[in-house]
């Protein structure tokens, strides 16, 4: 008897420990490296920004990259869990069923999926938070700088997969090259790989053979493509991280998501005792989504008065996205 | 080469061995597997050093580190397995190794030219742009041959240079040699074959357990002498084969049809009946189905047409372990690889087929003692030579594989038997030992298909005799009215009389 | 306008068989000399990364390309050490050293560049005169210097193979070692300088991605080609006209199916993907009856035999 009494007690003190401030610990499962100017960058980057913001005894994390093969996320996910992180974050939608199997052996634990708009409590899972950018409104401003920048009226597009953000992203780039220009033609390939960065390229040359000059595109393998623009010095649009560091007079805008905006209100959510449920989207509006202009690049495809008429554009086009004036349907 | 001293761990294979060979001369090299006679070739060829001795050639010592050393001071060899890399052409195996003429450049087109010289120097024909694998056999060696001229070799090595040739191409064979002995080539010819030795050299030199026996003129040398020199005691040739009554056809098989491994048939109608208490020898130049045949019987191939019978039951497409229990055994013509498993010892070896049944086993459990005591009683019988009954089976000479393959099969009292090759790389006793063994069975009144590339293994033990040529059985002949002529013509494709 | 499809399939097709060219021949090489070589794929990303690397320090490809010749032929030589001197299995120490090169070359970027980078590698060189040969001159002789290498190498190699006392050896040593060894022909020896040369061309397979094609690096860049380029192998028989067949159909089918999407033809992209492989999965199978050039002594070490 006193020592079931010892055992409530030592439970008690370890809760009270925690919400006294024992540090917030997370661990993210990244499908490419942390320095792939992409997808996964960007999510490290968020992650030390809320650490500088928070300081370092709050908040700790660590992380798993490379983890393109599925069963080893799993694995990953569920070491995690079992080693008592308080959120783990599962950066790639091909995570979602290996989530479905962890998430109900460890009530206590908080997952965060994305992107994507499901947290499977219609399955009675109540642990699962989910991200999902709102790829359409970022490719949609690319596609009105696009339309604005192309001199051959010919604009392509790269993805890897057509599905989730990627595919989001194409269908806001299209129409909004097409609501600001119907006469420019834009084609969008998708290669079926994240990580060819070789036809990646070739794609990119592809475009360029058949007149593009302005070319966007989404996960890690564009390197390739942004390679290609450089050398044959026409115009790239980013997205995910700011890509003008790779190249500084090719890459004109680039789409930043800043996935903060989505983590700090899943922290202070699960410091109340909500683990899961809901889904946090990253827009315009609440900031999840940045517009980075270049001007270094723009200065060397059109004139100082053409370029405050492009701002003007596209802040004009922002300003609307985020009042609801233009509001981009993807099926 | 004088005082050669070669040791391997465990053994002397040579034991200050003195031999010489003068040119214009065949000087045969006899003696019965493992008594030095190869190890001392591959010294004289530089692919061994000897721990003593000295080789000197025209007075000169010389020393030899590899092949390249030996092939440079004019010595070539023609290996039991020949040396030949099939998809290349005659040309290229001939100039494989050689610098060319034109540095940088294949001279293929000189090295043809040359090719065509010698051949007709030396009397017989080759295509240079011939592919190996086009070849017979025959034509095989002849490249071997040739390779060993074309490096202006003036001392050849023969390594069991017949073990693979019908009669006629033997014949063939001696011709070259005879004419390579008149242009003042010397040539070794390492052989066991008491009768081609005598029909070819013109001296013999007999090696024993490592020591030369002695060296005798071949006109002055008798079959007995020479097997006495090289076994160490008198050897019967002279097998006795008591009168046996043929009984019931025990092994029947009506137009077999089957495929080989290259997908092409091996076997296009065989017809072949044996008899129990008789042998029946099938004879050919390896290569023409005798492989696929015994496949086919004993159940590891599948037929394509046909049938075979086994004491009356049809049982072809039977499972070999069917045909076990039927009474069938087998001796494989691989016998490493078909006869037992390497890794496992004697006693397990020796029970490989027998060990679910009683006695061996009780249940799902083997019986160990009694295992045991089988495996002794057989090791004694059959005068196995091994350490102990748990010795792996890869340790063992090939003789004494062969004889635990013959015990294993033979304590089994089968009804028929197909030996394969039964005495193929053995020496002149385990021979002596596994036809004795044979022909016990035959008087038990076990049916036996003895298949084998040696042909006077065939005549001395067989009733009958069919030759198969590319799948078909081309004639069956009484043994006593056999004549070696025939059947060296049949073999070559002749249609029997 | 299908004229200029044309070319420009062809043009891409040509530029993307490029480091398929030198890992499927250099590999040729070696197998055909006996040894089955799967770390390819590593010693491309390691030539990958020492090329990018040196040439991000020094600013001159050619240097690059030094380094990754020199990094290629150090893993053939771990290669041939492994798998010729100590006769480990070939196929676990090829895994082995593809496991090796993609985390050295992932480790060694992290610790030294860190993120994507660009560089100025090797430029388009046309040739002069030829280049303005219409059309043949824009498919042919408008590319940087390591497409013409690559495709320089085909007759090369065929001529090393068939023409040459070494490419003699070279085959004998891969069909019958023995019958090498008994004709003084040092198999050891070939097998080793076959093999280091296969890892001297898959050391610039990578380079021809990293400073000539794309001009970055990323970790696992190649992306499995050095596992396409040992199928292109078995698919052209052994023979370097056969590798160049493989390899351009490959590249001309993947060529394609960029081509369709960025045209926008309305193709679902999931069936253009599979299109490369549909194909070459069809006609692997459609010649693996006939496989008479296979190195007998493949996989094989190689052994003097005692008594």
């Amino acid at each position: 008897m006193m020592r079931k009494i010892g055992f409530v007690a030592l439970v008690l003190v370890m809760v009270d420990l925690i919400s006294l401030g024992a540090p917030f610990r997370v661990a993210v499962i990244l499908p490419s490296t942390i320095n792939d100017f992409a997808w996964s960058q960007s999510m490290y980057e968020a992650l030390m920004a809320i650490q500088e913001e928070m300081g370092e005894e709050n908040f700790q994390f660590v992380y798993s990259e490379n983890m393109y093969v599925i069963a080893d996320a799993a694995a990953a996910i569920r070491d995690y869990a079992a080693q008592g992180y308080d959120l783990i974050i599962a950066h790639g939608s091909q995570y979602g069923s290996s989530l479905v199997d962890i998430a109900p052996d460890f009530p206590k634990t908080s997952f965060v999926w994305g992107s994507t708009a499901q947290t499977f409590t219609e399955l009675g899972i109540h642990n699962i938070f989910a991200y999902a950018p709102h790829a359409e409104e970022g490719g949609y401003v690319n596609g009105v700088i696009a339309a604005l920048l192309t001199k051959t009226g010919i604009i392509g597009g790269i993805g890897p997969i057509k599905t989730g953000d990627a595919k989001r992203y194409a269908a806001g780039f299209e129409k909004g090259i097409k609501d600001t220009n119907p006469d420019v033609q834009v084609n969008y390939t998708f290669i079926g790989s994240y990580s060819d960065v070789a036809l990646a390229s070739e794609a990119a040359r592809t475009f360029v053979n058949a007149g593009a000059d302005v070319l966007t595109g989404t996960a890690q393998m564009t390197v390739g493509a942004i390679s290609v623009a450089k050398e044959k010095g026409i115009t790239w649009l980013g997205y995910d991280v700011d890509q003008s560091p790779l190249a500084p007079k090719t890459v004109a805008a680039s789409i930043v998501v800043d996935w903060t905006v989505a983590l700090k209100p899943i922290i202070a959510m699960i410091r109340e005792g909500k683990y899961g449920g809901e889904i946090l989207p990253l827009t315009f509006a609440n900031g999840g989504l940045k517009l980075v202009l270049n001007d270094a690049a723009l200065e060397g495809k059109l004139s100082p008065a053409e370029i405050i008429e492009l701002k003007a554009l596209v802040w004009e086009t922002l300003r609307k996205i985020v009042s609801g004036e233009i509001i981009i349907e993807v099926e | 080469m004088r005082g050669i001293v070669k040791r391997f761990p465990g053994v002397v294979a040579n034991d200050h061995v003195d031999f010489e060979v003068r040119s214009g001369e065949i000087h045969a090299l006899l003696g019965e597997n493992g008594a030095g006679k190869s190890t001392l070739m591959k010294i004289l060829y530089g692919m061994y050093r000897p721990d003593a001795g000295e080789i000197l050639i025209d007075g000169e010592r010389v020393r030899f580190r590899s092949p390249l050393d030996a092939i440079r001071r004019g010595i070539g060899m023609v290996h039991q397995h020949f040396m030949l890399v099939e998809p290349f052409t005659v040309a290229e195996n001939v100039a494989l190794g050689l610098p060319s003429s034109r540095r940088f450049v294949n001279d293929l087109d000189r090295v043809a030219a040359r090719i065509r010289e010698l051949a007709e120097l030396y009397g017989f024909k080759v295509d240079p742009g011939a592919y190996i694998w086009q070849l017979s056999v025959g034509e095989q060696q002849r490249v071997e041959i040739l390779k060993v001229l074309y490096r202006g070799a003036s001392v050849l090595i023969l390594d069991e240079p017949t073990a693979v040739l019908t009669p006629q191409e033997v014949e063939g064979l001696f011709r070259t040699l005879r004419r390579m002995k008149e242009e003042g080539h010397a040539i070794v010819f390492i052989s066991h074959k008491l009768k081609e030795v005598l029909s070819i050299s013109d001296r013999i030199t007999v090696l024993r357990g490592g020591r030369v026996v002695g060296t005798i003129p071949a006109a002055d040398a008798t079959r007995e002498e020479l097997a006495r020199m090289m076994v160490g005691r008198e050897v019967v040739f002279r097998l006795e084969r008591p009168e046996v009554e043929p009984g019931e056809v025990m092994l029947e098989i009506r137009d077999l049809w089957a495929m080989g491994d290259r997908g092409v048939p091996a076997l296009r109608g065989v017809d072949l009946e044996v008899r129990a208490g008789e042998i029946v020898g099938l004879a050919g130049v390896s290569g023409n189905g005798q492989r696929e045949l015994a496949e086919v019987i004993v159940g590891l191939r599948r037929p394509t047409r046909g049938r075979v019978q086994i004491g009356g039951t049809d049982v072809t497409g039977w499972p070999p372990a069917e045909l076990i229990k039927l009474g069938l055994s087998y001796i494989p013509e691989e016998r490493m690889r078909d006869g037992g498993v390497p890794e496992f010892s004697v006693e397990d070896n020796l029970v490989l087929k027998d060990h679910p049944f009683r006695p061996f086993s009780r249940g799902i459990f083997l019986n160990f003692p009694e295992i045991a005591r089988y495996a002794e009683r057989l090791i004694g019988d059959f005068d196995i030579r091994t350490p102990s009954r748990r010795t792996p089976l890869k340790s063992l000479s090939g003789g004494n594989i062969q004889k635990l393959i013959l015990a294993r099969e033979l304590s089994r009292s089968p009804k028929v038997l197909i030996a394969a090759q039964p005495t193929r790389g053995l020496d002149v006793s385990a021979t002596e030992y596994v036809r004795r063994r044979i022909l016990e069975q035959r008087e038990r009144g076990t049916a036996t298909l003895l298949i084998s590339d040696d042909l006077d293994e065939i005549l001395s033990l067989s009733d009958r005799i069919a030759v198969i040529y590319e799948g078909r059985i081309m004639g069956v002949v009484r043994t006593e009215e056999a004549d070696i002529e025939e059947l060296g013509l049949m073999m070559a494709g002749a249609k029997s009389a | 306008m299908i004229g200029a499809t044309l070319v420009g399939i062809a043009t891409s097709a040509i530029r993307l068989a490029t480091p398929y060219l030198y890992a499927a021949i250099g590999e040729a090489l070696g197998q055909l000399s006996g040894v089955l070589n799967l770390g390819v794929d590593g010693i491309m990303l390691m030539g990958a990364f020492s090329g990018f690397y040196v040439t991000l320090l020094t600013g001159h490809p050619t240097l690059g390309l030094l380094a990754a010749v020199g990094t290629g032929g150090l893993m053939g030589l771990l290669m041939a050490f492994v798998s010729v001197t100590l006769q480990a299995e070939q196929g676990i120490s090829g895994i082995g050293l593809y496991l090796f090169g993609l985390g050295l070359s992932t480790l060694l970027f992290g610790m030294t560049v860190g993120t994507v980078k660009a560089v100025a590698g090797f430029p388009p060189t046309p040739i002069p005169g030829l280049s303005q040969i219409p059309i043949l001159g824009e498919i042919l002789f408008s590319h940087n210097p390591l497409v013409y290498g690559a495709f320089a190498l085909v007759p090369l190699a065929w001529f090393v193979l068939n023409k040459t006392p070494f490419g003699l050896k070279l085959r004998a040593a891969g069909q019958n070692p023995l019958a090498a060894d008994s004709l003084g022909v040092n198999v050891i020896r070939v097998r080793y300088v076959a093999v280091i040369i296969g890892g001297i061309l898959s050391g610039i397979a990578g380079a021809s991605l990293s400073i000539a094609l794309l001009n970055v690096f990323q970790q696992n860049m190649t992306n499995g080609m050095g596992f396409i380029a040992v199928a292109l192998v078995y698919f052209g028989g052994w023979r370097p006209l056969g590798v160049l067949a493989g390899a351009m159909l490959f590249s001309t089918v993947n060529a394609i199916q960029v081509w369709l999407q960025v045209q926008g033809v309305d193709i679902p992209s999931d069936f253009a993907l599979m299109m490369p492989y549909v194909i070459t999965i069809l006609v692997l199978a459609s010649m693996a009856r006939r496989r008479i050039h296979v190195p007998a002594a493949l996989n094989k070490p190689f052994e003097r035999g005692g008594e």
